[in-house]
């Protein structure tokens, strides 16, 4: 057992840039991942629709959410790969957070700490 | 004389033989209108109320069918006898059931298919709050006596129907000296339909939240515009029988056996009905698009069926051009017609059934006369084209009225009826959660609204329909997917 962190990278990206994303990950080492239909609101403006000419709006955007933990590979390695994939330049691209993670366990084998991650 | 009459008779069974066929395939036809105002009404309705407005359709057709058989069809022909000049026969009102004939139970069902096309409009007017006991009392009264009363008055010789030789016409045809016109129904089926739903959306209320504290209207959009587009094509299909079909003779016999092929007179009843239609969806896509700035599919849709309806009264007795007018005008009306119902009427008419079949029923009925066509009127655009006449006007202005107050008072007191004993409405709660679990306890969607077992909890936050579920796999390229799950695992 290492004394290494174990660090969780929660990231609120763009639907249809998941498959950049996943390939990211993979290319950074770091493949395992959990992923999340989530909507939510930022600094992407509201959409407005409308049923029979009555407009309605829409302030909460489809995101989905990311949760990627890692214990030998930087977490900042990790977040800017996601950052670098999910990126287009326009307002709701998301957020990337970072998050200590007091210990991890693995179901199958048993194995606990940055072991199990 | 004598040599002649087995000619005759056997020109009479073969012209029998192929008008009645045609008038079963209509029939089957007419019938297909069902699914599609099934499709139509679901699409227009949340995912929580589909079931539910199916079971209503479902009831309609199924319900209405029997109380149609053992009531509706006599009850038709009594107030025809009663409203004419004609002796009242009890017997002969209901020998479709133990007389019929050859034919008498073909021409029932023939009926049938038109009375509970009516029935099932309502459904769309108070989808999603209407208690479903409530419902099942109107489709029973609907089909036992409001549309049978209607098609006594016009077409089984009552009230409003022409003057005869020995002056058994109805009592107002007789007074104006012309008879109603409404070929296929636009009124005695569509505007009946159309009224009794705006009558009962107005009764049962508006759902929750439709209004706000101001009373402006707020959006309460649809599931699936996929749905209620692919309902308006079924529903166009069906209508070719509704309207082509009414030409019930195709092959007509003479005095002398001779046979005739009606094809001139099929063939303005398909064209205007087609041209229709057309006109009605071209002209609710070009208001849609004045009024939205966009053009809308639901308007495009409500146009043509508007535009069928306008013209279904008039499809034999218009010009072609006519035919196009009318269709247009009933489709430019629905956008301002389903305005009007919401903004200064405050009704919640979830599926706009006064605007598509109330209003363009009405308008294009009246206008039948100032577009008709006559063997000895001018020549405009390639038909003969003259003016019925301010009598027919008239009748056409008066016919509408009947048709409308009785349709709106006959709705109005059952309305009041189920309110005092029923109840119109489901509870506060179950219109929250949903008319499928509060009145029949299913889901019609129990994956997408997450009620897909005991273990499944709910998954997706509808909010703006965006995206469907997260494709969990296929996206990872080869080259980095050397064991997703154990990849993170790390060496030391």
């Amino acid at each position: 057992m290492t004394d290494a962190d174990i660090e969780m990278v929660v990231a609120i990206i763009r639907p249809d840039r998941l498959t950049d994303v996943k390939r990211a990950l993979a290319e950074v080492g770091a493949p395992s991942l959990t992923v999340t239909d989530v909507s939510g609101r930022g600094s992407q403006p509201a959409k407005k629709s409308q049923w029979r000419g009555e407009e309605y709006v829409v302030d909460l955007h489809q995101k989905v959410k990311v949760e990627c933990v890692v214990a030998d590979i930087p977490a900042e390695d990790v977040a800017e790969a996601i950052a670098d994939a999910a990126h287009t330049g326009e307002k709701g691209d998301g957020k990337i957070f970072v998050l200590p993670v007091a210990d991890a366990y693995q179901v199958r084998t048993g194995k606990t700490g940055p072991d199990a991650v | 004389m004598l040599e002649l009459l087995p000619l005759q008779t056997e020109a009479q069974a073969i012209a029998d033989s192929i008008n009645y066929v045609w008038v079963l395939v209509v029939c089957f036809l007419i019938f297909f209108m069902q699914p599609g105002f099934a499709l139509l009404e679901a699409g227009q309705v949340r995912a929580k109320n589909v079931g539910n407005v199916l079971t209503k359709n479902m009831t309609d057709w199924a319900l209405g069918v029997l109380t149609y058989f053992i009531v509706g069809a006599g009850l038709a022909s009594i107030v025809g006898m009663l409203t004419s000049g004609a002796s009242l026969d009890v017997m002969a009102a209901f020998s479709y059931i133990g007389a019929p004939g050859s034919t008498g139970w073909i021409n029932w069902v023939f009926g049938a298919v038109f009375a509970m096309t009516a029935a099932t409009i309502v459904s769309g007017a108070v989808a999603e709050r209407m208690d479903f006991t409530a419902y099942v009392v109107f489709v029973v009264v609907l089909t036992a006596l409001i549309y049978p009363t209607v098609q006594g008055l016009t077409w089984a010789g009552g009230l409003l129907s022409g003057p005869t030789a020995d002056g058994t016409g109805g009592f107002i045809g007789e007074a104006l000296g012309v008879g109603y016109l409404d070929f296929a129904g636009a009124t005695v089926v569509h505007m009946v339909g159309g009224l009794a739903g705006l009558v009962a959306a107005k009764m049962v209320g508006p759902r929750k939240g439709r209004f706000d504290e101001n009373g402006d209207s707020q959006p309460i959009p649809g599931h699936s515009m996929l749905l209620a587009v692919l309902g308006t094509l079924i529903l166009a299909f069906g209508w070719y029988g509704f309207n082509v079909g009414t030409q019930a003779t195709v092959l007509a016999v003479a005095e002398d056996g001779s046979l005739t092929f009606m094809g001139a007179a099929l063939g303005r009843v398909v064209l205007v009905t087609t041209l229709g239609m057309g006109a009605g969806a071209v002209a609710a896509m070009a208001v849609s698009t004045a009024w939205q700035g966009k053009p809308d599919p639901l308007w495009m849709a409500n146009g043509l069926l508007a535009g069928l309806v306008a013209v279904t009264g008039a499809v034999p007795h218009v010009t072609w051009w006519g035919g196009l007018l009318i269709g247009a005008i009933g489709g430019a009306l629905v956008l301002p017609a389903y305005r009007w119902t919401v903004d200064t009427l405050q009704i919640d008419d979830v599926c706009g059934v006064f605007a598509v079949h109330g209003a363009a029923g009405a308008v294009g009925t009246i206008l039948i006369p100032v577009f008709a066509t006559s063997g000895s009127g001018t020549a405009i655009l390639g038909d003969s084209w003259a003016f019925l006449g301010v009598d027919q006007l008239a009748m056409q202005i008066v016919g509408v009225a009947v048709i409308g107050i009785w349709t709106v008072l006959a709705t109005g007191v059952t309305g009041l009826v189920v309110d005092a004993t029923i109840g119109l409405r489901v509870s506060e709660e179950e219109e929250e959660a949903g008319l499928d679990a509060g009145e029949h306890g299913i889901s019609t969607y129990p994956e997408f609204v997450g009620d897909s077992g005991p273990e499944a909890s709910r998954r997706t936050v509808s909010a703006d329909g965006g995206s469907g579920p997260v494709q969990t796999d296929g996206g990872v390229e080869e080259a980095a997917s050397t064991d997703p799950v154990e990849g993170g695992e790390s060496d030391d």
